[in-house]
C-alpha cells in the first residue's frame, strides 16, 4: 500500500533501499560460502604432500607423475630413467603391505604386463607394469620395510628404477595432471559404489577411506577385489 | 485367419508384456499385495465414496467452507501446493533445454512427468471444488471474463496441461513404439519448453495475483502487491526440492529400473541443484524483507501471526537456505535430500497460510477442513502417486527405451 | 463441399476469432467509467429507516423467495443477520446511544452495486457484469461455481448454494427486469418512510448532500459509497457513525479491479519477453557449443572408462 504521507514514504522507500542493498552486499560472501571446500575436505597428509600434489576427493594425485590405469606411477627423472611405484590409492585399498616381490636388476618389464607383487595376509597380487624396460636398480628399503609404500608412495617408498627406451611411446599411454585427477575421480565414484548400496553412506561423514578399504569391502576376498582396480 | 490368430498374438503379448510387465494376470495380481498397495486401496476405498458423496450432495454436505470462507484445503492443498510442487517440470526443463545444462538430463523425464501428473491432479482437485464442474471448459470455449486474474490461471493450466504431455509424449511414444509420430513430436520439445517457461511463469505468479483481490481478508504480513513475484520465485525453490526428492525416492524405490551411470550421476546432479535453491532462498528471503519494508508493518510482527509469520521466513526459507548451503560446502548429499523435504514443507505451509490460515485472519468463523475434506485431498494425492507408479514401472522414464540409446 | 486442410485452419482461425470478438461485443457492454453519475443507484437515510422490513417481503416475493425470517418480531434484531442463499436482503437494527436517546439505527444491507465491481472484475467467465443500466447482474448460464466472487467482494455480498447439488450465486440483482420496464425496485417501491430513494448516482448525491448540508447535526458528515471502493450504486447516509453500524471502514477507495491491474497489464510484456530472451539464450549457447566442438578435436579430453 502506497504510504499516503511523505514521510511515511521515505522511511519506507530508504528501508527498501537498504534491503537492497545489504542483499547485493551479503550476496557475494554468500555466494563464495556455498562454494568454498569445507575444511574436513582438506585433507591433512604427511609431508608427502610436498610434492604439491592436489588433494583428490581422498587420493594424493601428484603433479608430473605418470599413471597406468593399473595404479602403478612412473616419473621421469635424470638420463632417462623412470621412477616406478604404486599410487596412493593402491596403497589404501591393499593397506598394510607384508611383502613385496619386485623383480630383479637387469629384469625385462613391459608396460601392462606384470610388473611385481604384493603380499599381504597370505593373499598376492599382481601389479602391472606403467612402463617398458629394463630394472636398474631397486629399492631395497621397501623390500626391508614394506611399510614405507604405505607411508610415502610416491618418495621413499618408490619401487623401481627402470631405464625405459621407449619412454615417449609410454608415456602416451599413461594419464597425467588433469586427466590423472579425472581419472582418478571415477575410480572413486566407482569405489563408492562398490562401498555401500545406499549411496555414499560412508562418504557422508567426510571421512578418509580407513586402510585397506579393500577388507572392509570383502574381508574374504579383498584380494578379488583389488584385482579388479590393478586390472590383474 | 492366420493374421487375425497371429494380430490376437501380438496384441495378447503387447498386453502381457507392456501392461502386466512380463506376467501372467494370475502372476500380476499377486504383486500388487504389498503393504503400501494395501494402504492405498483403503485410502481409495474411504475416499472415493466420499468423493461420490460431495457430487450427490453438494459442498455443503461434505465441507466446512461458508458464505465467510468460501475457500478451503482442496484450493489450498490440492490446487496452490499442487500447482507449486509441480513446478519441477519447467525448472529442469530450462535447465536442460535452455540453460544447456545437459547433465542434468537424466532428471528431465521423471520431472516432466511429476509437473504433468501434478496439473493433472490439481484439475482433479478443482473439478472437486467447483459447484459446477462439467463447466471447467467454459472459461476457454464459453465465456471469457479476461479482466480475472482467474481466467488466466484457467488458460494456462489448460494450455501448459498440453505443454506438459506433448513434453512427455516422447516416452509415451517409445512405450508404444510409434517412432515416426515420436520423430515428429520431439521437434516440438524447444518450442514447448520455451512455451512451458513462459506460462509457468505467469500461472504461478497468477495463482498469487488472485490474492490481490483480498486486501481485507488477507493478513497484512502475507498480502503485498508483490504475492505474484514470491509465488513464482518460490516455485522456483519448490521445484528444485520436488526434483531432489522425487529423484532420491525414484532412485531407491524404482533401482531396478535405473542404469547404473544414473545411480553414481544422482549425487553431483542432486547437490547442484541444492546449490541453486540455497541461491534462490536466499534471494526470496530477501524479498520477503523488501515486502515487509514496502508494507510498512514491521510492528505486527510482534503479534501471534507475526511470529507464526517468522516461523515460516525463518524457519522454512532462511533455515533451508544455510542447510543447502552447508551440505553442498560438505558435499553432504543426504543434509541436501533432508533440507530438500524441509523446503517442500515450507512451501506448502506458504500456500496455506496465504488461502486458509492468514486468509480471514481476525474473523470470528475462522475455517477448519473437515473429516471428509483431509480424506479427499489424500485420495488424490494417492491417486496421483499410483498414476506415477504405474507410468514408471512401464514407460521409459528412469531408464533409456533399450530402441531409443541415445537419441537425445 | 471439399475443403482442404489449410482452407479448414483458415476457416476455423477466422470463425474462432470471431467468434470471440463477436461474443465479448455482445456480453459485455463497456462498463461505465469510473464515477459514471448517470447510472441508476439508490439512497438509504438510515434516520428515515423504520426497520419495518417492507422490503425483504417485497424482495423476496418479487424473486420468488422463501418469505423472510419470522416476520414481524422484534427480537429478531437482537442479532445480526446477513444475506444468504435464499436472502438477497436483510435489515438489521443497531441500539446507540445517539442524540435521541437509545433509538435504534435500521440499516438495510444487500449488493452496492459498486461502479467498479471487484465481483465482476474477477468472474473468469463473466458470471457477474457491471451493465451499464447500473446493477451488477449475475448470469447463471456461465458460473462455474468457483466461488472467487466471494473472494474478491469486500462487503462479502455473493452467497453460494452449498446445500445444492447444482450450486448458484445468489445475490440482490438491484430489480433489473423492473428497471427496464421503468419501474422502480421492489425495495424501493414499498418502503413507506422514503428511507430508500432511488435515481441516478449524480442526483442522489446532491440530494444526500444537501439533506446533510441542511441538517448537520442529524448526519455524519460522509455518504457511504461515495467513493468507497471507487463508489458504489448504494449510498448512505446516517446519523451514527458507520463503523457502528456493521459498515467497513477500511475499504480505502481504490476500486478493486485496480488491484489486479498491474500484474494483468505486465502478464502481455512477459508472454512477449520470455521467447525472444530465452530462444536467443538457447540460440547463443547452441553457437558456443558447435564452435567448441569445431575446436575439440586437438584437446583429446576424453577420459578412460576402464
Amino acid at each position: 500500500m502506497i504510504p499516503n504521507d511523505l514521510l511515511a514514504m521515505q522511511s519506507t522507500k530508504a528501508m527498501e533501499y537498504l534491503i537492497a542493498v545489504a542483499f547485493l552486499l551479503l550476496f557475494i560472501p554468500f555466494w563464495r560460502f556455498v562454494n568454498a571446500k569445507a575444511v574436513a575436505e582438506r585433507v591433512v597428509v604427511s609431508e608427502v604432500s610436498r610434492r604439491l600434489g592436489r588433494v583428490l576427493d581422498w587420493f594424493l594425485v601428484p603433479d608430473q607423475v605418470y599413471f597406468h590405469p593399473g595404479h602403478a606411477w612412473a616419473r621421469v627423472g635424470d638420463g632417462g630413467l623412470v621412477t616406478v611405484g604404486m599410487d596412493d590409492f593402491s596403497q589404501k585399498l591393499v593397506g598394510e603391505v607384508s611383502a613385496i616381490r619386485l623383480p630383479e636388476v637387469g629384469a625385462r618389464l613391459g608396460q601392462g604386463e606384470k610388473g611385481w607383487c604384493l603380499q599381504s595376509e597370505s593373499k598376492s597380487i599382481d601389479m602391472l607394469s606403467p612402463v617398458d624396460g629394463v630394472v636398474v636398480a631397486v629399492n631395497g628399503q621397501v623390500v626391508a620395510s614394506p611399510e614405507k609404500v604405505n607411508l610415502d608412495p610416491y618418495g621413499d617408498g618408490w619401487l623401481l628404477r627402470v631405464r625405459a627406451p621407449r619412454l615417449a611411446a609410454n608415456l602416451k599411454q599413461l594419464l597425467s595432471g588433469t586427466l590423472a585427477k579425472r581419472w582418478m575421480e571415477e575410480v572413486c565414484e566407482n569405489l563408492r559404489m562398490m562401498m555401500d548400496p545406499d549411496l555414499g553412506r560412508v562418504y557422508q561423514d567426510g571421512g578418509l577411506p580407513i586402510h585397506g578399504m579393500a577388507r572392509g569391502l570383502n574381508p574374504s576376498r579383498w584380494d578379488a577385489v583389488a584385482r579388479t582396480f590393478f586390472l590383474t | 485367419m492366420n493374421e487375425t490368430v497371429q494380430r490376437t498374438v501380438a496384441t495378447r503379448s503387447w498386453v502381457t508384456e507392456e501392461l502386466l510387465m512380463g506376467l501372467s494376470p494370475r502372476e500380476y495380481v499377486r504383486t500388487l499385495v504389498t503393504p503400501w498397495n494395501i494402504a492405498a486401496a483403503l485410502v481409495l476405498l474411504v475416499g472415493l465414496p466420499v468423493i461420490a458423496y460431495r457430487f450427490l450432495y453438494g459442498l455443503g454436505a461434505v465441507t466446512n467452507l461458508s458464505q465467510t470462507n468460501p475457500w478451503g484445503l482442496w484450493i489450498g492443498l490440492d490446487v496452490l501446493c499442487g500447482v507449486a510442487l509441480a513446478a519441477g517440470g519447467y525448472t529442469l526443463a530450462s535447465s536442460v533445454y535452455l540453460f544447456g545444462l545437459k547433465e542434468y538430463y537424466p532428471l528431465l523425464r521423471p520431472a516432466i512427468l511429476t509437473g504433468f501428473l501434478g496439473y493433472f491432479f490439481v484439475v482433479v482437485g478443482l473439478l472437486v471444488d467447483l459447484g459446477q464442474p462439467w463447466r471447467i471448459p467454459y472459461p476457454v470455449i464459453y465465456s471469457y471474463g479476461v479482466t480475472s486474474v482467474m481466467f488466466l490461471v484457467a488458460w494456462h493450466v489448460f494450455l501448459y496441461l498440453t505443454v506438459q504431455f506433448l513434453e512427455f509424449c516422447p516416452a509415451i511414444l517409445e512405450w508404444l513404439g510409434w517412432r515416426n509420430i515420436r520423430r515428429w513430436v520431439t521437434r516440438l520439445t524447444i518450442g514447448a519448453t520455451v512455451f512451458g517457461v513462459i506460462l509457468s511463469t505467469l500461472h504461478q505468479s497468477a495463482l498469487g495475483a488472485l490474492f490481490l483481490m483480498a486486501p481485507t481478508r488477507l493478513h497484512p504480513l502475507w498480502y503485498t502487491p508483490f504475492i505474484p513475484i514470491y509465488f513464482f520465485i518460490s516455485s522456483i525453490v519448490a521445484g528444485l526440492g520436488m526434483v531432489i526428492m522425487e529423484s532420491a525416492l525414484s532412485h531407491k524405490i524404482f533401482r531396478d529400473q535405473i542404469d547404473p551411470e544414473r545411480h553414481v550421476e544422482l549425487d553431483a546432479i542432486t547437490l547442484a541443484l541444492g546449490k541453486a535453491a540455497s541461491v534462490v532462498l536466499f534471494t526470496y528471503l530477501f524479498l520477503k524483507l523488501l515486502g515487509i519494508a514496502d508494507g510498512g508493518h514491521w510492528e505486527l510482527l510482534r503479534t501471534p501471526f507475526g511470529h507464526w509469520f517468522l516461523v515460516e521466513l525463518l524457519g522454512f526459507v532462511l533455515l533451508p537456505c544455510f542447510l543447502f548451503a552447508h551440505g553442498v560446502r560438505e558435499k553432504n548429499v543426504r543434509l541436501v535430500r533432508a533440507t530438500a523435504v524441509l523446503t517442500v514443507i515450507g512451501i506448502i505451509v506458504n500456500r496455506l497460510n496465504v488461502s486458509i490460515i492468514a486468509f480471514n485472519w481476525d474473523v470470528p468463523d475462522r475455517y477448519v477442513p473437515s473429516g471428509m475434506e483431509v480424506i479427499t485431498s489424500i485420495t488424490i494425492i494417492t491417486l496421483g502417486i499410483l498414476t506415477f507408479r504405474w507410468i514408471v514401472n512401464r514407460m521409459p522414464v528412469l531408464r533409456e527405451h533399450p530402441e531409443y540409446r541415445g537419441v537425445h | 463441399m471439399t475443403v482442404s486442410r489449410r482452407g479448414f485452419l483458415k476457416i476455423a482461425g477466422a470463425a474462432g476469432t470471431a467468434g470471440l470478438v463477436g461474443r465479448s461485443k455482445e456480453a459485455r457492454a463497456a462498463p461505465p467509467r469510473r464515477g459514471s453519475d448517470e447510472t441508476p443507484a439508490m439512497l438509504v437515510d438510515t434516520t428515515k429507516c423504520v426497520g419495518c422490513r417492507a422490503c425483504e417481503a417485497a424482495c423476496s416475493e418479487a424473486n420468488r423467495l422463501p418469505d423472510p425470517a419470522r416476520a414481524g418480531e422484534e427480537s429478531l434484531f437482537a442479532g445480526k443477520r446477513t444475506t444468504d442463499s435464499r436472502t438477497y436482503t436483510v435489515v438489521n437494527g443497531y441500539l446507540s446511544s445517539g442524540k435521541d436517546g437509545t433509538r435504534p439505527t435500521f440499516v438495510k444491507t444487500q449488493c452496492m452495486h459498486c461502479t467498479q465491481p471487484a465481483c465482476a472484475s474477477a468472474c473468469l467467465v463473466g458470471a457477474l457484469e457491471k451493465t451499464p443500466e447500473g446493477p451488477v447482474v449475475y448470469h447463471a448460464d456461465r458460473c462455474m461455481g468457483c466461488r472467487y466472487c466471494m473472494v474478491a467482494c469486500p462487503f462479502g455480498v455473493p452467497k453460494f448454494e452449498y446445500e445444492k447439488a447444482v450450486p448458484y450465486i445468489q445475490k440482490c440483482s438491484f430489480c433489473i427486469e423492473r428497471l427496464d420496464q421503468g419501474k422502480l425496485p421492489a425495495c424501493a417501491q414499498v418502503c413507506p418512510s422514503g428511507a430508500l430513494q432511488f435515481g441516478k448516482r449524480k442526483e442522489l448525491l446532491e440530494i444526500a448532500k444537501s439533506r446533510i448540508y441542511q441538517n448537520p447535526d442529524r448526519y455524519v458528515h460522509h455518504i457511504y459509497g461515495e467513493h468507497e471502493v471507487g463508489g458504489t450504486g448504494w449510498l448512505y447516509i446516517s446519523q451514527i457513525p458507520f463503523e457502528q453500524l456493521g459498515f467497513r471502514a477500511d475499504l480505502g477507495t481504490r476500486p478493486y479491479p485496480e488491484f489486479t491491474w498491474p500484474f494483468l497489464s505486465a502478464v502481455p510484456f512477459v508472454l512477449m519477453l520470455w521467447p525472444p530472451f530465452l530462444v536467443g539464450l538457447y540460440a547463443f549457447r547452441k553457437g558456443k557449443e558447435e564452435t567448441a566442438q569445431g575446436t575439440a578435436g586437438g584437446e583429446g579430453v576424453e577420459t578412460r572408462h576402464e
